[in-house]
């Protein structure tokens, strides 16, 4: 078994995944069918941001991910 | 017919579906709620890939198995070859 902070990761990417998928779950396919006077409607924002948050979430993702290939590629090439 | 046309074919029907679902192409007149799940269905299965990918990268990294015995061998290996290399003149 992996140690200390390993297992503290690793667990917690776990649990962190599971809630994402929860909330989102719950989000997109449960309150539809909720009635608007519901107090559940409280917790969630409004369903359109249920597309746009991961759309930002998307292209944040992108912009490191190009940010990082540009500063490797700027490593690999520099003459010493 | 090849792979490719075979996976289009199916990612075509599915997208199909997902439309006529979500935009009411024939008028079908579905309950509001179906309509309200079916169109942003595309992204909440992209969403959930991503959480299950998270998830077993997180669960593999917490169960991956430590070999402290080969570790500490590979050390002392590490040090021999060090000490070998250095008596015939290579300098560290």
């Amino acid at each position: 078994m992996a140690t200390g902070v390993d297992q503290a990761v690793g667990m917690s990417l776990v649990v962190f995944s599971l809630l994402l998928f929860t909330y989102y779950s719950v989000w997109v396919i449960v309150l539809p069918f909720v009635e608007n006077d519901h107090v559940l409607h409280k917790y969630f924002l409004p369903r359109e941001y249920s597309v746009i948050l991961p759309g930002i979430a998307a292209v944040i993702l992108l912009l490191c991910i190009g940010q990082y290939a540009i500063c490797f590629i700027k490593e690999s090439t520099r003459l010493h | 017919m090849t792979k490719l046309l075979q996976w289009l074919f199916g990612v075509s029907l599915v997208v199909a579906g997902w439309a006529l679902v979500s935009f009411d192409l024939l008028d079908l007149k579905l309950p509001q709620p179906y309509r309200e799940v079916a169109w942003p269905m595309p992204l909440y299965l992209l969403v959930s890939f991503g959480c299950y990918s998270l998830a077993t990268v997180g669960y593999r990294v917490a169960t991956f198995n430590d070999c402290e015995e080969a570790a500490k061998e590979l050390q002392e290996q590490i040090k021999e070859a060090k000490e070998d290399l250095r008596k015939k003149g290579l300098k560290m």
